[in-house]
Order: C-alpha cells, then structure tokens, then sequence
C-alpha cells in the first residue's frame, strides 16, 4: 500500500513541475490549433518565393534602371484571431531586401521617429554627420494585404480554414502587379476530458 | 483509523468552507460595488485571495471594471485570460466531477455560463473599439460568433446575445461592412423577436437605415410597418452618435438549504441549490440629445439571462446534489456503525461540506441599453441626465460616427474616436498675486 502511495506522489509532483525544452525555431509545434509561428512562416515562405519569382521586379528595373523601392502598407486581419501580422511581414522584408533585388522605405509608423531624429540632428549633430530633410526615396510599390478566415465548428470539432493575400501596388498608376496567397487548412479536434 | 479519517474529513471540510469563504467575500464586494464604484471594488478584490478554481470569475471581474474605469488594456488582459481559461475548461475533467460528486460543487473551476462565454467577446469588443483597435473589435466579433454557434440549442435562445449582434453590425458599420452589419442587426432582432422582448429604438433605426441604403424594398417596407417609422439616414452634414450604457449591477447567486434530519437513524441531509432572488432590478435609461432624442433602450437584460442560465442547469445540479446526499448519509451511516461520537462528527462534516455553487460573473451591469441618433456634423451633443455635453463630430473626427461608453457606475463617459485633449493651462505670470491670494483660482483642474 505504501508503495503505491509514494508513486502515486510521485506521478503527481511531477505533473506539477515546470519543464522547459529547447526546440528548433522552424519545428511545427500546434497547441491549441490557433494561428501560430508555423503558420506565419509557411505564409512568408510562400509569399517570398512567389514575389521574387515573378516579373515585377525584372519588369520594373528593366523599365527603370533602379531596383524597385516597396513601402509596407495596411496588412488588415480581418480573421477570427488576434494575429500579429508584423511577423511574416518583417520575414518577406528580409529576404526581399537580402536578395538584393528590392528596397524597402520606411513605413508610415516608422518614419515619424526617424524624420524627429533628423530634426534633431540639425540641431545637434555636427555638419559632416547632418542628413538633410527632403532626401527620403519616395516608394514605387505599395504592398498592402489582409488575413481571412472561416470556420467551421461542430461540437468539440473545428475546422479553420486561412487565407492570406498580399498585393503590391503601384504607386505611379495604382496598376496590382504581383498577388500572393497562401491558405492554410486545419481541422482541430478538441478533447472531451481533462484530468 | 477512525479518528484519523474524522480528522481528515474535519479538515477537508475546513478547506471547503475557507474555499467558500473566498466566494462569500467576492459577492459581497459585488453587493457593494453599486455604492463603493468599480476603483473601490477592484481594489477590495483584489485583495481576496482566489484559488485556481475560481481564476476566470476573478478575470472577468477585475476586467470588467477595468472596462468601467477605461483602463483598455487592462481589461483586455484581464478578459483575455479568463476567456483563454473557460475556453480550456470545456473538456470534462474527471476529478473535477469526482469532487464535485463526493463533496460538493464549487470544487469545479469556473468555466462561465453560456453567457459568460458570448459576453466576454463583447466586453472584450468595447476594450479593442475603444482603444481604437476595429480589427481587434471585429475579431471578438467573429469569436463571439463562433461561440454562439456552440452553445445554439434549436429550442431555446440559451447563449445567444442581442448585445452581441448588436455590437457586431456597429463594428461592421463602422468598418464600412455593410451587407455584414445588416445581418447582424437581423440576428439582434431574430433573437429579441423569439424572446418577446421590445425591440430598442436604436436597433430599429439600424435595421431601417440598412435595409434602406442597401436597396432591400420589402424587408425595408416591412420593417418599416412594424416600426411604425422611417429610416433616418444621414445627410451629407449630418453624422452618427451611438450610446452604449450600462446600467446598474447584476444580480449575485444566493444559496437555499434544504435540510432533513431523519431521526430513526439520527442523520441531517443536506441538499443546497444556488438560485437567485426575484430581481429588484428598475431601469434607468440616458438620453443622448443632438438633433434628435433618444433614450437607450435594453438590447440585454442581464438579469434575465443569468437566471434563464441558472434554470437550464438546475436539474443538473439538483441531481448531482441527489447523489451526493446518498453518497453522504452512506458514510455518516458507516461512521455511526464504529460508534455514535464519530456518526456525529461525521454528520457535521458532510453537511458543512455541502455548499452551492454561487460563483459568477457577478459584476456584470445589469443590463446594456443602447442608442443611436444622427446630429449635424458641428452641433455638440449631449446626455441629458448627466448634463454632459461632448463636442461636435467636426472637432474631434471625419468618420461621421463617434460610440459612446458610460456605466451607471462611476458616470465616467468615454469617446471613441476620441475627444482633443484640451490645452494645457499656461500659468499667468502677471497676475502672481491674485493667484496667491486665492490658490485655488491657479489650479487647473479647480471648477469655476
């Protein structure tokens, strides 16, 4: 009897304790079945080879002589869930601007802190160091997006279903010229009992 | 052996009654929270002492006063939890129902009732709408949705909030959604039509001005004759005012205690059932005055819906109470077969562990009453019963829409989008010695 009692306290303190394990960033853990860092990085994947994959950038540079220069615009979630848009679209930031084939300016929310900072250093910093205001380079694409979701759910049951698509617009002539989307499926199953 | 299964059972039911004790002092605080006002309650509290059990109720507490006292994000991450912990809670857990069988109910976590669950969204709705955040709003919108499909059951209206659907065609509107907004606005009305409830005057004007806008004739037509009314849509100069008041305090869960003493075998049984009083509830309406007039109208009666909550799961409980009660006199039998002294402990200790469960979302307002007017785009406007005027829609926003929150509670008013800020006062330097002779006129804030 006492046996059983000692393991049993022992089953239970170890339910208690906190574990903590290291695991790859790019492994696919799903919890609650919840938008997660998985499916934030399948949408950059997507979106990332599919924009540099297709001939806007060539079209533009070809056109113009220079590297085409994004600005991030409204990326709306207008799904079930309170996602973090920021995530997939700082990763398709960087692998654009690592590629070497596109620039990206300052967004709306960005601009303020540095345009203060510039003014700023028109007081403050020494005449070599100044930049001047009036230098910024102007957008040629907007990229402006929005994240849709349906679900269905029965029960303990759910389907969810996510669509994300992303536009790059022109700003010379409001021409779409590259569309991006990924949808993401995943049906969840709820338990029924808990301890 | 005997004495220490005593002991333990005394003790256990010590726990029990401390356990109540942490409900007992967070209804009392509830009861009180119409004079003291939310700052006050939230502080008591927050010094109560809650177990894990009881996490989601306290959550939904502190949130919702954080709501009445505009602290947004507060509340957001107050109210976040707690929906986070009902949503896990769903599963059945079998110890849980173990306890709850053998000792009684409120060894159960709080998981909120059907309400609870769809007006988390709601609450949480405002938090995002008036922090600014419309797509946070519309996916609380979308969430409560879901959830209402959840708990739908084709007999009843169990779950399914007008408040709800009501504050989704607003976030719709607001989000230029029109064909959404309408179907939300008719789900409000399907589910007030189904309970017989009076149909607020703002509801009416939403469902009008959308079928009108939209083109739907008949349903316009019909919506019309029923209404007795036209849409009042606004002109190019004109904007919108829409008035979310929440009035009073909802009821708490009390306890009834059904006990027998069966002298042949010299045994109490004890059954307790939560319930809730017949409510004294009057309502208080505020009237937004600009062009027009209007006084809100209940789009939720509260304390109607946590007693329709309360009654479906009355027979539940009333059957758990039933097992347990057998369950109970089993073992103050067995206890009185070793001798009598331990028969009488026993008792004691089983009938002290009975409690009911009278754990809630018991801050809640007791009802939620809207409005909704049109006004000329530089006229001011204002809540007559506050005697509070807010600046024209010119002055603070292009969206010729603006939402108003006030509780019954503290009389705090709040704006979205919101209000300028008004200039900081410049001290007059030249005029030092009048400001000395009378400190009060340099202050500020200091009224006239």
């Amino acid at each position: 009897m006492k046996h059983w009692i000692l393991i049993f306290a022992a089953v239970f303190l170890s339910a208690c304790a906190t574990s903590v394990e290291r695991v790859a960033s790019d492994s696919a853990i799903d919890l609650s079945g919840a938008w997660n860092d998985t499916d934030s990085r399948l949408v950059a994947e997507e979106m990332i080879q599919d924009a540099l994959s297709r001939p806007w950038i060539a079209e533009f540079s070809g056109r113009t002589g220079k590297r085409p220069a994004v600005i991030v615009g409204t990326v709306r979630n207008l799904s079930h869930e309170h996602i973090n848009v920021k995530t997939f679209v700082a990763d398709m930031e960087r692998a654009l601007v690592n590629s070497g084939r596109v620039d990206f300016v300052a967004s709306r929310d960005e601009r303020g802190e540095v345009r203060d900072e510039r003014i700023d250093q028109d007081l403050n910093a020494s005449e070599g160091t100044r930049n001047a205001a009036g230098q910024e380079l102007g957008a040629d694409f907007m990229l402006k997006g929005q994240i849709n979701t349906i679900i269905d759910a029965e029960g303990k049951e759910q389907v969810r279903y996510y669509q994300v698509d992303l536009t790059m617009i022109s700003m010379a002539d409001n021409r779409k010229v590259w569309l991006g989307q990924k949808k993401i499926k995943k049906y969840v199953k709820n338990a029924k009992l808990r301890y | 052996m005997i004495t220490q299964r005593l002991a333990l059972s005394c003790l256990f039911s010590a726990l029990l009654l401390l356990q109540g004790c942490a409900s007992w002092q967070v209804n009392q605080a509830a009861s009180s929270l119409t004079t003291a006002g939310p700052r006050a309650t939230l502080a008591r509290l927050e010094q109560i002492q809650t177990s894990d059990r009881d996490r989601a109720q306290f959550l939904l507490n502190t949130g919702v006063l954080k709501l009445y006292l505009g602290d947004w994000v507060g509340s957001r991450q107050d109210l976040e939890q707690a929906k986070s912990i009902m949503s896990s809670m769903q599963a059945v857990s079998v110890t849980e129902n173990f306890a709850a069988m053998t000792a009684n109910e409120t060894l159960r976590t709080y998981d909120g009732t059907p309400t609870d669950q769809v007006l988390v969204h709601v609450m949480l709705a405002l938090g995002y709408l008036m922090s600014g955040d419309l797509d946070g709003a519309r996916v609380e919108m979308l969430q409560s949705n879901v959830t209402m499909k959840q708990v739908a059951d084709e007999d009843s209206t169990l779950g399914q909030l007008a408040s709800a659907r009501f504050l989704a065609g607003l976030i719709y509107e607001m989000n230029g959604e029109m064909d959404d907004a309408l179907i939300s606005y008719r789900r409000a009305y399907a589910i007030m039509s189904d309970r017989g409830e009076t149909i607020p005057q703002a509801l009416q004007t939403s469902l009008l001005n959308l079928t009108k806008r939209q083109g739907f004739k008949k349903e316009y037509e019909e919506f019309s004759g029923r209404f007795g009314r036209q849409a009042e849509l606004p002109a190019k100069d004109e904007g919108e005012w829409f008035l979310i008041y929440f009035d009073g305090v909802v009821s708490n869960k009390t306890d009834t205690r059904l006990s027998v003493y069966d002298a042949e075998v010299e045994t109490m049984v004890s059954v307790v059932m939560p319930h809730y009083a017949p409510s004294t509830y009057r309502p208080r309406s505020l009237t937004l005055v600009g062009e027009q007039r209007q006084s809100s109208g209940i789009v939720e009666n509260l304390e109607v819906r946590v007693r329709e909550d309360l009654d479906t799961e009355r027979a539940k409980i009333l059957a758990a109470a039933t097992v347990r009660a057998v369950a109970k006199y089993k073992m103050v039998q067995e206890a009185q077969s070793k001798n009598d002294f331990s028969g009488i402990l026993m008792n004691i200790a089983t009938v002290a562990s009975e409690q009911a469960d009278v754990r809630s979302w018991n801050m809640l307002p007791a009802s939620v009453q809207v409005a909704r007017i049109k006004s000329k785009l530089d006229q001011p406007v204002s809540l007559a019963e506050l005697a509070r005027t807010l600046p024209s829609q010119s002055e603070f926003t292009s969206r010729r829409k603006a939402v108003v929150l006030v509780s019954s509670l503290n009389q705090e008013l709040y704006v979205w989008p919101p209000l300028p800020q008004p200039e900081p006062a410049v001290p007059v330097v030249e005029d030092m010695t009048a400001v000395e002779e009378n400190p009060a006129q340099g202050e500020p804030d200091a009224t006239p």
